[in-house]
């Protein structure tokens, strides 16, 4: 529980765990700052988020995402000229522009399952549900042997879902997943997928 | 910091942030206490992954405002592979929609940021990671701005000339002078 203790300068004290404090006092001390600069700046960006909107952890997890999404080799666009850009692409050259996103999605994934080793597909999932921010709604599940993507989202054109799917596809087949049903219209995807080799196929 | 049992210390931080901070957590319902060790523990984390405390407030605002305006991630390959293909049939009506996004960022970016100028090299810093150099300076009433990228495609660099064009008349800004080669924009700029 805080105490609230009133200073002389308008300081107060609040209590906190005394490793944390060390750990940022350390930090404090590397950087140049008294702890109390220090702590006063993690407040007031924890404050600024919160007037933002945002949440500090949420934030952080989504720009852990981003930094990785940089990393892969993604890169931020205007989403309404991605809809319209899709269209055009896979109305001119569809087989290509599949193939393009389902290559995309393989190395996206494959990106995970050399450098995450056990966690590869919880990191996966993460990120990609941070990448996805224009989604709606997008589901993951995996039981056992089998996975299900689920995607909405009213406003992608019937393109744009398709190319999406495709780059869906080409990541769970690089985690070794052969897609076994899928319904793709515009703005809903649903694959179910089962696992090559595994118990679930040998049935 | 004076030392407590139980492994907890106490520490002094500015009245009004805490006011601030106990306002947060009436609104959102939450103990003091435990917000107040969540946020170390986030502060400590971000060290830990290399965060400049200080630079993420910056780009706390940069990623709400794409979030907002609608910016989506987009493998590059696949974005290179579209712009090909698109620019050969409908060129003109890619500029002009790069453009009419850059207004509304404008837009967003005067409404919303003190020093609208240095918002726009946060957000291309930020943001467009395929920059390897983004640079403003002043003369005078003059702006300059300078964009370098080693990847940037001869269509891609027009693409984002029309973007920071647009972006330039959303802040309130007429632009003088707009250069671009593959790789490198130049715009010259001056307040309304």
């Amino acid at each position: 529980m805080t105490s609230l203790i009133r200073g002389k300068v308008r300081r107060k004290t609040f209590v906190a765990r005394e490793d944390l404090l060390s750990h940022l006092a350390e930090i404090a001390e590397r950087k140049g700052f008294s702890l109390y600069a220090f702590v006063n700046n993690i407040f007031e960006l924890v404050i600024k988020a919160e007037d933002a909107g945002l949440n500090l952890k949420r934030f952080l997890d989504d720009y852990t995402a981003v930094k990785r999404a940089k990393e892969a080799g993604f890169i931020l666009w205007l989403e309404r000229l991605c809809y319209v850009m899709a269209d055009i692409a896979y109305e001119r050259s569809r087989n290509q522009a599949v193939k393009e996103w389902f290559e995309a999605g393989m190395w996206f994934a494959k990106r995970y399952i050399l450098g995450f080793e056990d966690k590869c597909w919880e990191e996966f999932v993460r990120d990609l549900k941070a990448l996805l921010w224009n989604v709606q709604e997008f589901e993951v599940e995996q039981n056992g042997d089998v996975v299900t993507l689920r995607v909405l989202s009213p406003k992608f054109t019937e393109a744009y879902t398709h190319l999406l799917n495709a780059f869906l596809e080409g990541c769970i087949s690089a985690f070794g997943y052969v897609v076994s049903f899928k319904e793709v219209y515009r703005g809903r995807i649903f694959l179910e997928a089962i696992k090559a080799g595994g118990e679930t196929e040998r049935r | 910091m004076g030392r407590l049992k139980g492994g907890k210390k106490l520490v002094y931080v500015s009245e009004d942030v805490l006011e601030a901070i106990a306002e947060v957590c009436r609104e959102k319902g939450v103990a003091i206490g435990r917000f107040i060790e969540d946020a170390l523990k986030q502060a400590v984390r971000l060290e830990e992954l290399g965060y400049n405390v200080e630079e993420v407030a910056d780009i706390l605002e940069v990623i709400k405002a794409q979030k907002i305006l609608g910016g989506a991630f987009i493998p590059q390959e696949v974005l290179n592979f579209m712009i090909n293909v698109v620019y050969k049939a409908k060129s003109e009506e890619l500029r002009a929609g790069c453009f009419e996004s850059g207004k509304l960022y404008g837009r967003y970016m005067r409404e919303k940021f003190s020093n609208p100028i240095e918002a726009l090299k946060r957000f291309l810093e930020t943001s467009r990671w395929d920059l390897s150099e983004v640079n403003v300076s002043s003369e005078g009433n003059i702006n300059r701005l300078r964009c370098v990228s080693t990847v940037l495609s001869v269509e891609g660099t027009e693409l984002l000339t029309k973007f920071v064009e647009g972006v330039i008349r959303g802040l309130g800004y007429e632009v003088l002078k707009v250069e671009f080669i593959k790789g490198i924009v130049i715009m010259e700029f001056k307040k309304v």
